[in-house]
């Protein structure tokens, strides 16, 4: 899909040492915010029980009397009913998956590889509007591939802590409503709706994707806690289930599908070739002998292993619905039992080889159902001490200055916790936000393919060529104005022409000040080298328009005194093969003097890269134009 | 005091942290390119650039050497065998990558090769030689030249023919001219379909230029009209029909020319008619057509001296027919790996057979091929990637 990668390695080594540092700048920063958050609770506590003068005046009541109260103000309890079984369950689980998920973001290869090793591959099946869509999207993260990567893992690991520590109340309804948010967000882009387009469909590889049990669990989460009292709540769960259960196991008994046979004409059936595709993924040995040994036995009984397969789905989904509570818990731990089995036999777990962004379906779904049961069947209501502290109406309304050091001392360890966990949140989606906004990508991609630049503080080389337009262009009388130069052979099939359009961009980046720079090309081709042929690249390149475009050219001697004046190895190859150069651009300053020597090799010549190197281009300009 | 809730929180965040450790450096390889320009009306049959003609400075010969697998690693190579030689040399022309073919064209005292555009170049670089590919002059047509043998004419004044990707023809008053870049629309297809020898055959394609016994400018393509050959002729302007009539029996076929090239009195044409490959002599008066040769994939096809022409079909096949009025002569089967044939010393043929990156010369000698020499082509692989 165009546009989907950068063409880049996802093991650069200049990506990966990009994505670690940002992972560990934001770590620390979220470290530090955590500690203060910490810092300023604890004072605002220690300093309220210290203080005579905080304690409430009897003429204050209500919402400010809560609010100003004394730290044993703070921290009394309550009286209400605990946390339903069903909820805590969803809370806890989902916020260690999402914490998982943060963690397996940070892997090395995501920042790069994300959407050339995941998404793409997952879209590939899916029909043409839903790969624009995701193409959309793939598009904006290869543009900013560290921003997009450690955006992901803060917001991940943020979601997860909030929903672990945010307890109840608003703050962890809050939570849930983030999961499902963010998790919509990755279920289109990241998992192409799941597959649920393409053809193949099928529960066991994964339908209809994991991330949207994470959004169906927030939105049972983010529900007003009363839902969960009911058994109603539960019935609808399980109801849910059991026509998801009997519709897969009718896509999965579905003939022409290719689930009922192993092999099929000597080559594996749909379900053969899955598992055979997750041996080769790098993990335990111990793990891959289990997966092959699972393969052959598919691909030799793939009749059976469907009907299998078939049966438990359809048995489960009758059992759901039927919502009678004895039954559903047999099921529960039937359905839980298969989905372990079909997690580690076909879906390998879901998270290893590298690239893996999650466990795959069967632990949510396991964790949704589960919860289902549990809903169905709540436990006998008992008052426990409710240690959500004072509602956000209450806090709002003590929202005053005087009374804001009462507020944080009065806030309860899980509501600093969940504030700490938005605050990871915020970390990671700010850059990102910030960085799609930018429609030119990153420099850290054209530094990926070059290596670095070399800052230099030396006298330019002079020179006496003649431009495009037959006028005599020297170094002296580009004095006065910063010069990007570079070297490029007319008639040259690969980079040049990207070259070109990458100075061509560059002058554009710089907008207003563009009318400071030259950018300049010196011919870098001993035998296409008359005007002739800088006047066709131009034509060919739409550059005849550009005002402070100077495409230089000269005798075979002229030209070879530059080239060795600026370091340049310029050399007819035999054979049909083009005259070989070094791909160079040069940043003069506006007194003739070298600044900047980077190497503009367009590596993979995909968009984003050209603009990367635009980018970074117009920053050593911005930079040599600040010293003229 | 921090509670626990505050130190779990402390503790995820530092876990997040710890995940970006390790790394795993690899080098990059993906390429992208852009795309060429589109033909607008494919003939029926591609006749490849493989191809020889005969000059005053010897006999030239292209084929393409390389890598199979990419075309950036497939190069054309030039070869010449100057007159009264009995060896082969490559003598490509340096400083334009040839990925996109080489097509050629020759009078008696030079040869111009046209570079075919490919991956990120738009237009045609040109090189001239005077002294048997010794030395180089460069040229430029800033354009989409032909992906045809005899997309490229000269005519012994410098005066140039250039036959376009789209179908226009352009033409060069002098060899300074077209050095320079200065090439004027002669006319199109759309034009010269549109005129009334076009309109008579439904023309469809254009396949070769090339001059007349006058200099005049002339073409030739395919019809959609069964049994009329579309060669043209430009005479002050006007485009005509040049009269090439088949027999009858070829009234119910669609004729397609593969080539067309000048003569010494006249021109020499190579036509598909139905599943016949046919020649035509042209005098500058009337046309002589050969009896049919039975068609198989054409691999290559060319003219020599004095009107004689050469195919290469699949199956090792070779047939030549020496000129006027000779019938077609099938010559032993090439040997593996022919990628073009040339007229060799003394009247017979040379095959030029293509291995990668070595170049095994095969000569018709006493009626069986003789391997006379192999050339180690210098090909610089992954220097257009």
């Amino acid at each position: 899909m165009p546009g989907m990668n950068s063409g880049l390695s996802p093991d650069d080594p200049t990506l990966v040492a990009a994505f670690r540092s940002a992972l560990l700048h934001q770590g620390t920063i979220a470290f530090i915010a955590v500690i203060f958050l910490w810092l300023v609770w604890a004072t605002a506590r220690t300093w309220r029980l210290t203080t005579p003068s905080a304690t409430p005046s009897t003429g204050e009541a209500g919402a400010a009397s809560e609010a100003e109260g004394s730290a044993e103000a703070a921290t009394s309890e309550r009286v209400g009913l605990g946390e339903a079984r069903g909820r805590w369950l969803l809370r806890i689980g989902f916020g260690v998956l999402w914490i998982l998920d943060g963690i397996l973001q940070a892997q090395p290869k995501m920042a790069a590889g994300l959407p050339s090793l995941v998404i793409e591959p997952t879209a590939a099946g899916s029909p043409a509007w839903v790969q624009h869509l995701v193409n959309w999207g793939g598009t904006i993260w290869s543009y900013h591939p560290i921003q997009a990567g450690a955006a992901s893992v803060w917001i991940q690991v943020g979601i997860g802590a909030w929903l672990i520590v945010g307890g109840r109340g608003r703050w962890s309804r809050l939570a849930g409503a983030a999961s499902v948010g963010w998790g919509l967000i990755v279920w289109v882009f990241g998992e192409s709706f799941g597959g649920i387009f393409a053809p193949g469909l099928s529960w066991l590889t994964g339908a209809p994707g994991a991330v949207l049990f994470y959004a169906a669990a927030g939105a049972l989460i983010a529900l007003p806690e009363g839902a969960w009292r009911s058994p109603r709540l539960g019935r609808l769960v399980l109801a849910g289930f059991g026509i998801f259960f009997i519709g897969m196991a009718v896509l999965q008994a579905w003939p022409g599908r290719g689930f009922w046979q192993g092999t099929v004409h000597g080559r594996p059936g749909s379900l053969t070739d899955m598992v055979q595709s997750m041996v080769s993924t790098s993990q335990p040995r111990f793990l891959s002998a289990l997966l092959s040994a699972f393969s052959s036995f598919v691909a030799g009984h793939g009749f059976a292993v469907n009907l299998v397969v078939v049966i438990v789905l359809a048995v489960l989904g009758a059992i759901f619905l039927t919502a009678r509570p004895r039954l559903v818990r047999y099921a529960v731990w039937f359905g839980i039992a298969s989905c372990l089995a079909d997690w580690v036999l076909v879906q390998d777990l879901g998270f290893l080889g590298g690239v893996g962004t999650d466990p795959n379906s069967m632990i949510p779904m396991a964790l949704l159902f589960s919860a289902g049961y549990l809903a169905l069947t709540p436990l006998p209501e008992e008052p426990v001490e409710d240690t959500a502290g004072a509602g956000w109406g209450q806090r709002l309304r003590a929202l005053r200055p005087r009374t804001l050091g009462g507020m944080v001392a009065s806030a309860s360890a899980r509501s600093v916790a969940a504030v700490a966990a938005v605050a990871v949140i915020v970390l990671g989606a700010a850059p990102m936000a910030s960085a799609a906004a930018n429609h030119s990508a990153d420099p850290i991609l054209a530094l990926a393919i070059e290596g670095g630049s070399t800052s230099l503080d030396l006298p330019a080389p002079g020179f006496s060529l003649t431009n495009q337009d037959g006028r005599a262009v020297t170094l002296a009388s580009l004095h006065g104005k910063v010069v990007l130069m570079t070297f490029l052979d007319p008639v040259c099939t690969t980079d040049c022409p990207i070259i070109a359009q990458e100075f061509k961009q560059t002058g554009e980046l710089l907008g207003a000040k563009d009318k400071d720079v030259d950018l300049v090309a010196i011919v870098a081709n001993p035998s296409y080298r008359s005007t002739t042929f800088t006047q066709a690249f131009d034509r060919q390149e739409e550059l005849a328009g550009v005002p402070n475009w100077q495409y230089l050219t000269g005798s075979v001697s002229q030209l070879g005194a530059v080239w060795r004046g600026y370091g340049v190895s310029v050399t007819n190859l035999p054979a049909g093969a083009m005259a070989a150069h070094n791909d160079l651009a040069i940043v003069i300053d506006g007194a003739g003097n070298i600044r900047e020597e980077v190497g503009a090799d367009p590596g993979p010549g995909t968009t984003s890269t050209q603009s990367s190197f635009s980018v970074l281009l117009s920053q050593y300009a911005r930079q040599a134009l600040g010293r003229s | 005091m921090m509670s626990g809730w505050a130190r779990m929180g402390l503790v995820l965040a530092c876990a997040g942290l710890a995940a970006g450790c390790g790394s795993k450096p690899q080098t990059a390889a993906a390429a992208g390119a852009r795309s060429g320009l589109v033909t607008p009306s494919a003939p029926a049959v591609t006749v490849p650039l493989s191809t020889s003609l005969v000059t005053a400075q010897g006999t030239w010969a292209i084929a393409v050497m390389g890598g199979s697998a990419a075309s950036e690693n497939n190069f054309w190579q030039l070869f010449v065998r100057p007159t009264g030689a009995g060896q082969w040399s490559e003598v490509t022309p340096p400083g334009v990558a040839d990925n996109g073919g080489l097509v050629a064209a020759g009078t008696g005292t030079s040869l111009v090769i046209g570079f075919r555009p490919s991956q990120n170049l738009a237009f045609s670089p040109l090189a001239t030689s005077t002294d048997a590919g010794r030395n180089w002059t460069p040229g430029l047509l800033d354009a989409d030249l032909g992906n045809e043998s005899g997309a490229l004419a000269v005519d012994p004044s410098g005066q140039a023919l250039a036959l376009l990707q789209d179908g226009t023809i352009q033409t060069a008053p002098t060899a300074g001219a077209a050095a320079a870049g200065q090439w004027s629309e002669l006319t199109t297809r759309q034009a010269l379909a549109a005129s009334a020898p076009g309109r008579d055959c439904g023309l469809q394609a254009l396949d070769a230029v090339s001059f007349g016994p006058d200099k005049t400018p002339m073409t030739a393509g395919s019809c959609e009209r069964p049994g009329v050959a579309g060669v043209f002729t430009d005479t002050s302007g006007r485009w005509q029909s040049a009269g090439l009539a088949l027999p009858a029996a070829y009234r119910d076929d669609q004729v397609q020319v593969l080539g067309l090239a000048a003569t010494s009195g006249g021109n020499v044409a190579l036509l598909l008619a139905g599943d016949s490959l046919l020649a035509a002599w042209s005098n500058g008066t009337r046309w002589t057509v050969s009896a049919p040769v039975a068609v198989g994939a054409v691999r290559a096809s060319g003219f020599g001296t004095g009107g004689s022409t050469w195919l290469l079909l699949s199956g090792g096949r070779a047939e030549t027919v020496s000129g006027p009025g000779a019938a077609w002569q099938a010559l032993p089967t090439v040997p593996t790996g022919t990628a073009t044939l040339a007229p060799g010393p003394g009247g017979g043929y040379d095959a030029l057979a293509v291995s990668g990156s070595k170049l095994t010369v095969w000569r018709l000698t006493k009626g069986a091929w003789a391997k006379v020499q192999l050339i180690k082509v210098p090909i610089e692989y992954g220097s257009s990637s």
